[in-house]
């Protein structure tokens, strides 16, 4: 990536706003999520004991819904931040992600703050997940640690 | 047989058995997430080997928490997870998890339950910290 298209410390404002482009959640991703973290869950994976639970069939992963939702976020993002650190993430789960469903990112910059090294920052950004409906089905805060411009 | 909401203690804990990150588990996560940042195998720094992205290790962690040597939970959902990496995984590290019930709360018709996860390294340094907070079933009346 070059440089000047990057997104130092000073060229992000709180209030900046993005949004993803869509992404459907099929079978497979939730068949390749179980292979890949080893969660076997039958909330993920046995079609016939969940048309007898509340959700009525299988569910993405929550973990999935964040793994996807991340891919979503850096395609939301042209020029990329000039990222140092992944600091820490907290992380709600609030609806369930079905096949099919099809999702998308909001992000948006809620904090900036400095450190005491003056060659960096930390940002947080705030992302919303949505389905096709428009509802909220997982949102979170991230801390980045962000370069500033030399 | 799993376990309820009435089964677990605050102080319960387990370690799971461990597993090797390798290059597959990085280009496989890369094809979920669809997250080209998460595509990097270039080598490390100093020569080191590629580093891992931390949502794959939180991702492999949750799957090594249903390998524990204890009974599983009832899990009826996952409501909060906190993430703090520590330090890198890198490609070829062995990566376990050492599970502890930090906190319960019981409500009508299930139970809240903090989990606190540590991940560790073949060399037993500490590389993510998490907190999971899950709802867990109650005991089924007979």
């Amino acid at each position: 990536m070059s440089e000047s298209v990057r997104q130092y410390f000073e060229d992000i404002q709180v209030g900046d706003e993005y949004l993803s482009p869509g992404r459907t959640v099929t079978e497979a991703d939730i068949v390749a999520f179980a292979g890949l973290s080893g969660d076997y869950n039958v909330l993920h994976t046995d079609a016939e004991f969940m048309k007898t639970s509340i959700f009525g069939e299988r569910i993405a992963h929550g973990l999935l819904g964040l793994s996807i939702a991340s891919g979503l976020g850096t395609r939301a993002i042209a020029r990329p931040f000039a990222t140092l650190a992944f600091l820490g993430l907290r992380w709600r789960f609030k609806g369930p992600i079905k096949i099919g469903d099809t999702i998308k990112v909001r992000l948006k910059v809620s904090a900036k703050r400095e450190t005491s090294k003056p060659d960096r920052g930390i940002v947080t950004l705030q992302r919303h997940v949505l389905n096709q409906r428009g509802e909220l089905v997982q949102e979170g805060d991230t801390e980045l640690m962000i370069e500033r411009r030399k | 047989m799993p376990r309820y909401f009435e089964d677990l203690k605050v102080g319960d804990g387990c370690e799971t058995p461990g597993r090797t990150i390798t290059a597959a588990d990085v280009l496989g996560f890369a094809a979920i997430s669809g997250d080209p940042e998460s595509l990097d195998l270039t080598t490390g720094e100093s020569g080191l080997p590629p580093r891992v992205p931390d949502l794959l290790v939180m991702a492999i962690t949750s799957g090594l928490g249903f390998r524990a040597p204890a009974e599983l939970p009832q899990v009826l959902a996952f409501m909060v997870m906190d993430l703090h990496p520590v330090r890198p995984v890198r490609v070829g590290d062995t990566i376990h998890c050492r599970i502890r019930v930090a906190a319960m709360r019981p409500m009508k018709h299930a139970g809240v339950v903090v989990e606190k996860r540590e991940m560790l390294n073949q060399d037993g340094d500490v590389v993510q910290q998490a907190e999971y907070k899950i709802m867990v079933a109650r005991r089924p009346r007979e």
